[in-house]
């Protein structure tokens, strides 16, 4: 009953006028911010803090979450149509949905990252109404062992990302493991690899990485057979909504991805990134069209956005229940929240309860206002690619430059940009997936500082691992999702040995 | 010819503008402020809140903007700042990696050619544990770490040292007990160590008042110390300093605001009155107490003598620690 009330007192907060500009507002701006690569969801919401000020704390929270999730859904639109990825969190959505976009459903694809992002969004507001302080108390239990075991469990992606040889996916993900390295050591101090160049001491940033090797190379490949780029265009074919095949196979990775993701980003707290990437390889797992993953599968698109999202909202209840923030752009909310005059964590629902039950409220709201939004635009993004394939690339380039000089004003990092397009170009040459390389660099910093902190905790015993039930867990589900494939011939082999002796 | 007529009345009246501008002289360009950090870290909102004081208080009248330059702990800002010698349209703001990473060498500008201006704000260090925490008082805990240092081990969101290391290194050695000895664990946020130490997978952390208030308030963890000389308000009314606490030792956090290497006098003559009048005025005043921020205001000669200071004491604790070698 007393749900119920709080919950309508949220929806009497969220829909006033003010507040429903204001949800519509940081939606619109998410979106934007989503899009253009480069300017993230942190950096948007740092700069509007100072506009913040002069809101009420419900209205302000309400603009700032509104961003947050808003990117979330907008991220996946440069990945779709020309491989550059607005957020971290969005680089996996290139896998299938450029290719999508090369098949011509562009349509689909955008359409089902927005309804995805929509069911996971709403999931995890969900989660947050009935169960949040719950959750936050069970997530406090994910320590550095259990990161480096999820983290270690989330390498075995790499065998969903292989393509045709294992040994090539392996090699590639130790080179994005190499390329974690690179910068300041977080336990000694010391930096790695940085050649005394003061740009490397905080390592590669990933998505310049990213938007190499996907976008540049795009770019060169397609330079490099000019003749073919003046004539092809990547017309859309078919409708631009998903059809009953679409949405048949659309929904089993709608639910996988929403719940993994929350699980991973939103319980385990490692982050919508990692979250998209466990996802994707739970789709190359459980999917039954696991083969057409990585050739424009529907399934590799509804997966992993509804997982970035669902990570998102995750984020939210450790904000908000913990006080602690559970990535970059909920620390900036919770500076901001505090400069409002707003104390999160375990208080917050008790001493302002208009504020919880209107945020939540007004979270539905937003994502019923991102998916109304978004649809329509899907017909205007598709546009874009109904231009001849030379004229495409202009826009390519011109979106990488952009997104990657924006990140940090380095130009440093537009040539780390191009050298990565040029070993992109080269690594499709020789036929070695890009993708396990960013797989490698978003886990390696985590696994690597993880599992130096638990060998810190643990005075160097390795036990720390085994020893911890929900460590012990995830590894093992690592073991067995990598060498199930292998079980047949183990089996098979095993029962010879027996039977000739 | 009306066209010349106009050009030549335009080039007058912007030559009269530069010459009356001109006469005395300082300031008649945009100010930059470097925020060595990305948006929404501590830095950042200092350079945002001085360009916002600055501006709403009218006390600079040319534009103000803040500029990123981020990386390496504040290298890439400190590159930047060098890069723009004799250059009094350029301020910074640092704190006391400043001088951590020049002695340990992360940085290879010396940070004394900067042009300090003035001290502005501190924050102090405190000593959080669970609230079930065996260790009642910070009494316990060094009796604890007495026995055996890397009995408890502690958690802080920067490398080994970094501030949240030294200031507890600074701690134990005062009390008696090894510094090099001590299980400091590091992570990349207050957040991942705060799940850390609520999750019971460290002892006790190590961090900033500011970051450590929600936490406090909620009950959830208790704070054994606090590193001012004399007790803070609010919230923490009831934490015992750490002298208090029986060590006679005090850690302060604090920010300041530089100018490029080789300011010019007048420059720096502005913005000895200018800072002076900011810190005193309406909005800095109020945004401080939205931040939680403590004023610590101080010109630019008494924040050199404290930065010679800073640098000495630095220099014993880091080479007590190993960190310079």
């Amino acid at each position: 009953m007393n749900f119920f009330d709080n919950l309508a007192m949220g929806f009497g907060v969220a829909l006033t006028p003010l507040n429903l500009f204001y949800a519509f507002v940081g939606v619109f701006l998410g979106t934007v911010i989503g899009v253009l690569p480069g300017i993230g969801p942190m950096t948007g919401i740092a700069l509007l803090i100072p506009i913040t000020f002069g809101l009420p704390p419900t209205s302000a929270i309400i603009l700032m979450a509104g961003i947050y999730y808003g990117a979330m859904y907008g991220g996946s639109t440069t990945s779709i149509l020309v491989n550059a990825p607005g957020e971290s969190s969005s680089v996996v959505t290139c896998f299938d949905g450029f290719q999508m976009a090369k098949k011509g459903r562009a349509g689909p694809a955008l359409a089902a990252a927005a309804i995805g992002s929509f069911i996971a969004g709403t999931f995890a507001t969900l989660m947050l109404m009935l169960i949040g302080p719950w959750i936050a108390a069970f997530a406090l239990n994910f320590g550095p062992p259990e990161y480096f075991a999820l983290m270690f469990a989330g390498l075995t992606v790499v065998t969903s990302l292989a393509g045709r040889s294992l040994v090539k996916a392996l090699l590639a993900t130790t080179i994005g493991l190499a390329i974690a390295t690179i910068g300041i050591d977080l336990q000694s101090g010391v930096p790695r690899y940085t050649f005394g160049n003061p740009e490397m001491l905080d390592g590669l940033e990933f998505l310049v990485v990213a938007i190499g090797l996907f976008a540049v190379s795009e770019v060169i490949v397609n330079l490099s057979d000019m003749r073919q780029a003046v004539q092809e265009r990547l017309s859309i074919k078919g409708g631009l909504w998903l059809n009953a095949e679409d949405w048949r196979r659309a929904i089993p990775a709608f639910t996988r991805g929403t719940l993994s993701g929350f699980f991973v980003g939103g319980i385990a707290g490692a982050g919508a990134a990692v979250a998209s990437f466990v996802s994707y390889g739970l789709e190359k797992k459980m999917s039954k069209y696991k083969d057409e993953l990585g050739s424009g599968a529907i399934e590799g698109v509804a997966g992993p956005e509804a997982a970035n999202n669902a990570a998102a909202g995750g984020a939210m209840i450790h904000l908000l229940c913990l006080g602690i923030p559970g990535s970059g752009t909920t620390a900036i909310m919770l500076g901001a929240l505090l400069m409002l005059g707003l104390q999160p964590g375990p208080l917050l629902f008790q001493q302002n309860p208009q504020f919880v039950w209107g945020l939540i409220a007004s979270m539905y709201v937003g994502n019923v206002m991102l998916l109304v939004l978004n649809l329509p635009l899907v017909g205007m993004w598709v546009k874009i690619l109904d231009i001849p394939l030379y004229l495409l690339i202009v826009f390519i380039i011109l979106f990488s430059f952009l997104g990657v000089y924006t990140m940090n004003n380095s130009v440093q990092d537009l040539w780390l940009m191009v050298v990565f397009g040029v070993i992109g170009y080269l690594l499709r040459r020789f036929d070695i997936p890009a993708s396990p390389i960013i797989l490698g660099m978003v886990l390696g910093d985590l696994m690597e500082q993880a599992m130096r902190q638990s060998l810190m905790i643990s005075d160097g015993n390795l036990g720390i691992f085994v020893t911890r039930p929900i460590s012990l867990t995830l590894l093992l589900i690592a073991v067995v999702s990598i060498t199930n494939p292998y079980w047949k011939h183990i089996g098979r082999g095993l029962r010879k040995l027996l039977g000739a002796a | 010819m009306k066209k010349i007529a106009l050009l030549v009345a335009l080039i007058v009246i912007a030559l009269a503008a530069s010459a009356c501008a001109g006469g005395s002289s300082y300031p008649s360009k945009p100010l930059e402020i470097v925020a060595p950090a990305g948006a929404g870290g501590g830095w950042d909102t200092l350079a945002r809140t001085v360009q916002r004081s600055l501006e709403t208080e009218k006390l600079y009248t040319q534009p103000t903007s803040v500029v990123n330059k981020v990386g390496g702990g504040g290298a890439v800002g400190l590159a930047y700042v060098f890069s723009k010698k004799a250059d009094d349209y350029e301020l910074v703001v640092y704190s006391p990696p400043l001088i951590i990473n020049t002695l340990n060498k992360t940085f290879e500008q010396d940070y004394k050619q900067l042009t300090p201006l003035a001290k502005l704000i501190t924050d102090y260090q405190v000593i959080l544990v669970k609230a079930d925490s065996p260790y009642k008082t910070l009494g316990d805990l060094i009796a604890a770490l007495k026995k055996d240092p890397l009995s408890v081990k502690f958690a802080g969101a920067s490398s080994p040292g970094s501030m949240d290391h030294l200031a507890i290194a600074k701690l134990a050695k005062k009390a008696g007990i090894d510094p090099n000895k001590l299980g400091y664990v590091a992570f990349n946020d207050v957040g991942s160590g705060l799940t850390a130490l609520l999750g019971g997978n460290v002892g006790f952390m190590s961090t900033g008042v500011g970051e450590a208030i929600p936490q406090i308030e909620a009950k959830t963890v208790r704070a054994l110390g606090v590193s001012s000389a004399e007790r803070r308000g609010g919230v923490m009314k009831d934490v015992p300093t750490w002298k208090e606490a029986g060590v006679d030792v005090t850690y302060e956090v604090w920010r300041g605001i530089f100018g490029a290497p080789e300011m010019s006098g007048d420059a720096k003559k502005y913005w000895a009155d200018t800072l002076k009048k900011m810190s005193a005025s309406k909005t800095w005043k109020e945004s401080l107490d939205k931040l939680q921020w403590v004023d610590a205001y101080a010109d630019a000669d008494a924040f050199s003598k404290f930065l010679a200071e800073e640098e000495k004491s630095y220099k014993e604790l880091m080479t007590d620690t190993g960190f310079i070698k």
